[in-house]
C-alpha cells in the first residue's frame, strides 16, 4: 500500500454534487405516485387522548388518509441495541391513546401534496385527559433510579487504594478539596437536514430513502416494526445533512410512513418540521454533575468522585455516561468513584449526541480541574500533566497510543499559554476583560466489524463499496483515499459507494467508528482483489501473463507486471473478457481489545473577552491539538475538529432547550429561539494533529475524529470566562445575566445600578 | 397556511381600498409568510405592495424621508443615512440576517410582530393572537419578554431595532387610506397593550405606512445603536439602546435616548434625555440618567436581569459617544 493520498488535504469527492444541489438527500427524492405525510403531534405532555375529530381533515382536497390511535396502522415494537438495532423509542405510535411527552406522534395525515397534508393536519382537533407532567429536577427526583449498567459496567465504579474504605474517606484525608456542582440543560442536535423518509413499495418489498446514520441497523429495525422479513427491506441514504447522533437511531415516524405507504399503495414521503425535530428524534439529557476532587498541596490527586444525574424519558432508558467515560479514566488518582442516577421526565426519548458522555462529563471534570488548579495556585496544564494516567485506572492496561502530554505542550506553545495571567480579571482591553482557558479533550476509540467490496473494473476504475454512511463527515472521500492508496491508483479512478443496506455490512456511523472500522476492510478487500486478479490473468490464454508463475507476477501502481511485461489491470481484464474482478472482505478488532485501552486525546485552548458593562462573552481565538492517530484527510479532519468546536461554543454559550415545568413543552423549539453559533460567533480556529499512527488499534492507525472536537471546548470556555472575570459559571449556557454584575466594575457604579 | 386570494395593485388608492376587513399587506414577506405558515395569521386576502411607488431615500432641509418600500439593506448603507444618522444604519445592520434585510421593507419592519414564542404557537393561548385567551408568558418562559409597558394581558417585546432608533430621533410615519393622509409620530403610532394587545398601532383597516420622516438633527452624526444579545449575529436583543449625544466641551448640550428589548413598544426615554441635558459629561451623569430608564419596570421570573442590563446598555452607549472609554 502506498500513502500518496492518506494524510493530505483532499477535496471531497462528493463536494461538487453537494454545492450544485445534485446530491439527492432522502427528502429530495421524487417519484411517480408520491404522496406526502404530515405528522400530528400531541400538545400535552402527559395523559391520554379522549377523542380526535379528523372529519375536517378528511374532507380536505387531496387528503388520502388520516391515521390516528382511533384509526391506526399496525406496527410492532422496535428493537433495542441488544437485538442488533437501536430504536430511538421502543413503543410504536398510534397503538394506544397514551401520551408520555409533548410533541409525541398522535397521527399521520397523508395527502397528494405536502401543503395539502399540512393544511389538513391543522384542521384536526384533539381532546385530552391531561395529567401534570414531570418536567423539572424537583418533580423528577421522586422517580429517580439507578441504571442496571452503564456502558457494560456497574452504575457505581469504585477504584480504591488498599486500606481506603470509601471515596469519602479519601476525600476527608485530602489536604485540598474541591467540591462543585455543574448543571446543563437539554440540548438538541439540530442538524441542518431535518429527518426525512420516502417509502416505496414494490409488492412486498420496501425500498426506503431514510435520513440515517446506519442503513444496516435501520433496515433490521424497520423490518421488525413493520413485521416483515429483513430481506424485504432496502435502506438507501447516500447523503446525510448532519446527524450528530440524532440519526443514529430509528425513530418511529419512519416505519409509520412506510406502513401508510403500504396501506395506501402509494409511495409516501414524510419530512419533519424543525419544531418536530425537538420532540421526535432525541436530545442530549439534562445533567447535574457533582465533582469532588481531593489533592495533595503539590496537586497530586488522591480522590476523584464524580456523581451524575441525567434525565431519561418514561419510555426508554438511555444513560448519558458522563462520569464513566471521563473521570473514571482521565487522571491517575489513587482513589476514583463514578456513579450515575437517572431521572425520568415527560420528554421524548433522549439519545446519543456528539461525544455522548464525554461532552458533558468533560465540562464538569475539566472545569473542576481548573478550579482545583486555581485553589492550589498551580498552572492548570502542570496540574494535568502531574496527574496524567499512564495506564487505564483500575484495569492496569496501557493505552495503544497516548500522546496527551505532547498535546498540552504543543498547544501551550502554539497558543501562547505562557502569556496567560493566572490572576482573574487582570487583563483588560478597554471595557473588555480578556481571559484564557484550556481543557483536555477525550473520546474513546471504537472499532467494530465491517465489510467492504473492492471491484477492479475493465474500464480501469475500481469500485470501493460498503454499507457505511457519510454524515457530511467525509466518508465518501475516505473510501476514495484509502481505496486509492490500497490499490495504488489515483483518487479519480476510485468509485466509492455507500449508504445502501444492500452493500457489504458496516457499522452505524456513530461513536466515531466508521473510519476505524471500514478502512481495515478496504485494505483487506484490496489485497484480496489484487490476488484474485493475478490468478485470473495467469490462467487465461488471452492474457499477456498466461502461464507465468504466480511469484513472478506482481500488482504495482495499478498495473500487472511480470516477465518483462507490464499492463494496466483494465486492459488485461478487457483482454481476458472479464468486466471486473471483485472481493469482499471483513475486518474486525482482535485480541488487542483485551490488552489495551483505546482513546483519542487532545488539548483545547481559547481566548475570549467579556464586556465589563454588559457581560457578553465573545471568543477571540481557539487552538486545538488532537492526538487521533493517523490523519486520513487533513482537510476533512480539520473540518471535523472545527465542527466539534463550534458545537462546543454552542453548548457553553448559546444552546439549551427550555422545557416549561408546568407543561413539558419546549419554549424555544425553533431556530430563532434555540441559538446555534453563527459565523460571527466563531473566531479563528487553529487545529494541529499529533499524527502518530495507532497501529495497535488498526493497520492504518486511524482513530475516529467525529466527536473529540467538542469535548474540551465547553470547559475551556468556562475556564477562560473565569480567567477574564473571576466568575465561575457552573450552569450552562453562560448567559450575560449569569455574569452580571461583574465584580470588577467600579464599586460605586455597581452600587448605583443595584 | 390557509387558502387566500392575492392581489397586486399598482396604486396606493387601489391598495388601500378595504375590500375585506381582514386583508393583509405583503411587502418583503419576512414576517407575514412565516406567520401564515404557522397559522398565526390567516388573512383571506393578501395585497402585494411591491408594485406601488412608495420608494426613495432623500435628505432635505427638513430631514430624511424614506419610502416605506425601501429595503432594510439599501437603507442601511445609503450614504445620507449612514452619514447623518449612524444610529439608523447601525440598528438596521444589527437586525436579522443579510438575507432578511435584502427582502424586508422599512415599512414592514416597523410592523413586524413580536417574537414571543406563545404568540407564534397556535397550540398555546395568547391575547395578542386570540383576544381573551390568556397570556402564558406571564407565568411561563419569559426571559426575552418586556419589563416596561406590560399589562396583565401581554408582556411581549416589540422586536424592531429600527423602530427604537426612529423613536429616539422623534421620527414620524405618513399613513394613507384612500385619498386621506395623516402624519403620526412613531411614538404615538405604537400602542401599549393594556387590555387590547392585539391592537398594536393606530393603523385603520386598509391603511398603509407610505413613508417615514426623520427630523433634521445635525448632531445625530454622533449617534449609535448598541444591541446586547446572546448571539453575535441574527438574533433579537436582550436590551438595546439608541443614543445620540450633543456635546459641547465637557458639557452635554442635548441627547436622544430610546431602548429596545425591554418594552412592549419601542421605548423612548425623554426623562433620561432631560437628565443628561446640561449636565457634565461624566460617568456619574450617565449612571444617574440611566437609572431613570427603568422607573416603573415590572420584572418577570426570568427577565429581572434586564432592569440592570438596560441601564448598563445605556451607560455603555453613552461612554462610547462621549469618548469616555
Amino acid at each position: 500500500m502506498t500513502t500518496k493520498n492518506i494524510g493530505k488535504p483532499q477535496d471531497r469527492v462528493d463536494g461538487k454534487l453537494k454545492v450544485t444541489g445534485r446530491a439527492m438527500y432522502p427528502g429530495d427524492r421524487r417519484m411517480e405516485n408520491l404522496a406526502y405525510g404530515y405528522l400530528l403531534t400531541s400538545t400535552v405532555a402527559k395523559g391520554s387522548i379522549r377523542a380526535m375529530d379528523t372529519s375536517g381533515a378528511e374532507r380536505t382536497r387531496g387528503v388520502l388518509a388520516v391515521y390516528t390511535p382511533f384509526n391506526p396502522l399496525k406496527l410492532y415494537r422496535g428493537l433495542d441495541s441488544s437485538e442488533g438495532a437501536n430504536s430511538g423509542e421502543i413503543q410504536p405510535p398510534l397503538q394506544d391513546a397514551r401520551i408520555l411527552n409533548y410533541g409525541q406522534i398522535i397521527g399521520l395525515v397523508v395527502a397528494e401534496s405536502f401543503e395539502q397534508a399540512r393544511d389538513a393536519a391543522a384542521l384536526v382537533t384533539t381532546q385530552y385527559d391531561e395529567d401534570n407532567p414531570v418536567a423539572s429536577w424537583e418533580t423528577g427526583m421522586e422517580n429517580a433510579f439507578t441504571p442496571e449498567a452503564v456502558g457494560g459496567e456497574s452504575a457505581t465504579i469504585k477504584i480504591l487504594s488498599e486500606g481506603v474504605s470509601s471515596i469519602d474517606d479519601a476525600i476527608k484525608d485530602s489536604p485540598v478539596v474541591l467540591d462543585a456542582t455543574y448543571r446543563e440543560p437539554i440540548y438538541h442536535h439540530n442538524p441542518m437536514e431535518p429527518h426525512a423518509t420516502t417509502a416505496v413499495w414494490q409488492g412486498d418489498r420496501l425500498t426506503i430513502y431514510d435520513a440515517t446514520q446506519g442503513v444496516v441497523a435501520q433496515r433490521l429495525d424497520l423490518a421488525a416494526v413493520l413485521g416483515i422479513d429483513e430481506d424485504m427491506v432496502r435502506v438507501l441514504c447516500p447523503f446525510v445533512g448532519g446527524g450528530f447522533g440524532c440519526k443514529g437511531s430509528m425513530w418511529m415516524f419512519s416505519p409509520l410512513t412506510a406502513a401508510a405507504a403500504r396501506a395506501l399503495g402509494r409511495s409516501v414521503k414524510t419530512i419533519l418540521t424543525r419544531e418536530q425535530m425537538f420532540t421526535l428524534v432525541g436530545h442530549r439529557p439534562a445533567l447535574i454533575q457533582r465533582l469532588t476532587l481531593g489533592a495533595k498541596p503539590d496537586g497530586t490527586l488522591q480522590a476523584v468522585k464524580h456523581d451524575v444525574r441525567s434525565t431519561v424519558s418514561f419510555s426508554k432508558v438511555f444513560v448519558e455516561a458522563a462520569a464513566h467515560r471521563t473521570s473514571r479514566l482521565l487522571y491517575k488518582s489513587t482513589n476514583i468513584q463514578v456513579s450515575q442516577t437517572l431521572v425520568p421526565w415527560n420528554v421524548g426519548g433522549p439519545t446519543f449526541m456528539r461525544a455522548p458522555g464525554c461532552a458533558p462529563g468533560m465540562f464538569a471534570l475539566e472545569c473542576a480541574m481548573d478550579e482545583l488548579a486555581a485553589k492550589l495556585r498551580i498552572d492548570p496544564i502542570e496540574l494535568r500533566i502531574k496527574n496524567n494516567a499512564e495506564v487505564f485506572p483500575g484495569k492496569n492496561v496501557p493505552w495503544s497510543s497516548k500522546n496527551l502530554v505532547e498535546c498540552y505542550q504543543l498547544g501551550a506553545q502554539k497558543f501562547g499559554w505562557s502569556k496567560r495571567n493566572p490572576e482573574p480579571g487582570a487583563i483588560r482591553d478597554g471595557d473588555w476583560l480578556v481571559g484564557m482557558g484550556m481543557a483536555s479533550a477525550l473520546y474513546p476509540a471504537h472499532r467494530s466489524q465491517a465489510s467492504v467490496k473492492v471491484r477492479l473494473q475493465a474500464d480501469g476504475t475500481a469500485e470501493v463499496s460498503s454499507a457505511t454512511q457519510d454524515l457530511g463527515t467525509g466518508t465518501w472521500t475516505v473510501l476514495a483515499i484509502v481505496g486509492a492508496d490500497s490499490l495504488e491508483l489515483p483518487i479519480e479512478k476510485i468509485r466509492p459507494e455507500l449508504g445502501d443496506s444492500a452493500l457489504p455490512h458496516a457499522p452505524t456511523s456513530g461513536g466515531s467508528t466508521s473510519v476505524a472500522s471500514v478502512t481495515p476492510a478496504i485494505q483487506r478487500a484490496a489485497e484480496s482483489a489484487k490476488r484474485k486478479l493475478i490468478q485470473f490473468v495467469l490462467r487465461d490464454k488471452r492474457s499477456p501473463f498466461f502461464g507465468m508463475r504466480a511469484e513472478d507476477v506482481v500488482y504495482r501502481d495499478g498495473k500487472i507486471e511480470g516477465g518483462g511485461k507490464s499492463a494496466d489491470f483494465g486492459s488485461v481484464l478487457t483482454a481476458i473478457g472479464r468486466g471486473a474482478v471483485e472481493a469482499v472482505e471483513m475486518a474486525e478488532p482482535g485480541e488487542e481489545e483485551q490488552k489495551y485501552a483505546f482513546h483519542s486525546f487532545g488539548a483545547q485552548f481559547c481566548e475570549l473577552r467579556v464586556n465589563r458593562w454588559t457581560g457578553e462573552v465573545r471568543l477571540q481565538r481557539i487552538t486545538s491539538v488532537m492526538d487521533i492517530g493517523t490523519v486520513v484527510n487533513l482537510k476533512a479532519a480539520r473540518s471535523q475538529i472545527i465542527g466539534g468546536i463550534v458545537f462546543g461554543i454552542g453548548m457553553a454559550l448559546l444552546e439549551g432547550s427550555v422545557l416549561e415545568e408546568k407543561t413539558g413543552r419546549y419554549g424555544n423549539a425553533n431556530f430563532a429561539d434555540y441559538l446555534v453559533a453563527t459565523n460571527a460567533d466563531v473566531p479563528y480556529v487553529d487545529v494541529y494533529f499529533i499524527d502518530k499512527p495507532d497501529t495497535i488499534f488498526n493497520p492504518l492507525g486511524a482513530r475516529g475524529i467525529g466527536e473529540i472536537g467538542i469535548t474540551g471546548m465547553p470547559a475551556a470556555i468556562a475556564n477562560a470566562v473565569y480567567n477574564a472575570t473571576g466568575n465561575r459559571v457552573r450552569d450552562f449556557p453562560i448567559l450575560p445575566e449569569k455574569l452580571l454584575p461583574l465584580g470588577l466594575n467600579q464599586p460605586a457604579i455597581s452600587m448605583a445600578l443595584r | 397556511m390557509r387558502p387566500f386570494t392575492y392581489e397586486s395593485p399598482s396604486s396606493v388608492l387601489e391598495a388601500t381600498n378595504p375590500g375585506h376587513p381582514d386583508s393583509a399587506f405583503i411587502a418583503g414577506g419576512t414576517t407575514i409568510v412565516d406567520l401564515m405558515k404557522l397559522e398565526v395569521m390567516k388573512p383571506p386576502k393578501v395585497v402585494d405592495l411591491n408594485a406601488l411607488p412608495m420608494r426613495g431615500i432623500e435628505m432635505s432641509p427638513d430631514g430624511l424621508r424614506i419610502g416605506a418600500l425601501e429595503k432594510m439593506s439599501d437603507t442601511a448603507v445609503h450614504p445620507e443615512v449612514a452619514a447623518n444618522y449612524p444610529v439608523i444604519s447601525e440598528a438596521l445592520l444589527k437586525s436579522a440576517s443579510a438575507q432578511i434585510r435584502n427582502m424586508a421593507s422599512i415599512g414592514g419592519n416597523l410592523l413586524q410582530r413580536t417574537r414571543c414564542g406563545y404568540f407564534r404557537d397556535v397550540n398555546t393561548p395568547c391575547n395578542k393572537r386570540e383576544p381573551g385567551s390568556g397570556c402564558p408568558a406571564i407565568g411561563g418562559e419569559n426571559r426575552m419578554h418586556a419589563i416596561l409597558g406590560t399589562s396583565s394581558s401581554c408582556v411581549a417585546t416589540h422586536a424592531s431595532d429600527l423602530a427604537v432608533a426612529l423613536v429616539a430621533l422623534e421620527a414620524s410615519v405618513r399613513l394613507q387610506s384612500g385619498a386621506s393622509e395623516r402624519l403620526l409620530t412613531l411614538d404615538d403610532f405604537y400602542l401599549l397593550p393594556d387590555g387590547t394587545p392585539h391592537q398594536e398601532n393606530q393603523l385603520l383597516p386598509g391603511e398603509l405606512i407610505t413613508e417615514i420622516r426623520v427630523p433634521r438633527l445635525p448632531w445625530a452624526t454622533r449617534s449609535t445603536y448598541l444591541k446586547i444579545r446572546d448571539r453575535e449575529s441574527y438574533e433579537f436583543s436582550l436590551t438595546s439602546a439608541a443614543v445620540a449625544l450633543d456635546v459641547n466641551g465637557d458639557q452635554i448640550r442635548d441627547a436622544r435616548v430610546a431602548v429596545g428589548g425591554v418594552g412592549t413598544k419601542p421605548w423612548n426615554l425623554p426623562e433620561v434625555r432631560e437628565a443628561l441635558t446640561g449636565k457634565p459629561l461624566t460617568l456619574e451623569t450617565f449612571v444617574a440618567a440611566a437609572k431613570l430608564a427603568v422607573a416603573g419596570a415590572v420584572p418577570l421570573k426570568h427577565n429581572a436581569f434586564k432592569i440592570d442590563l438596560v441601564q448598563r446598555t445605556i451607560i455603555r452607549a453613552l461612554i462610547k459617544l462621549g469618548g469616555l472609554a
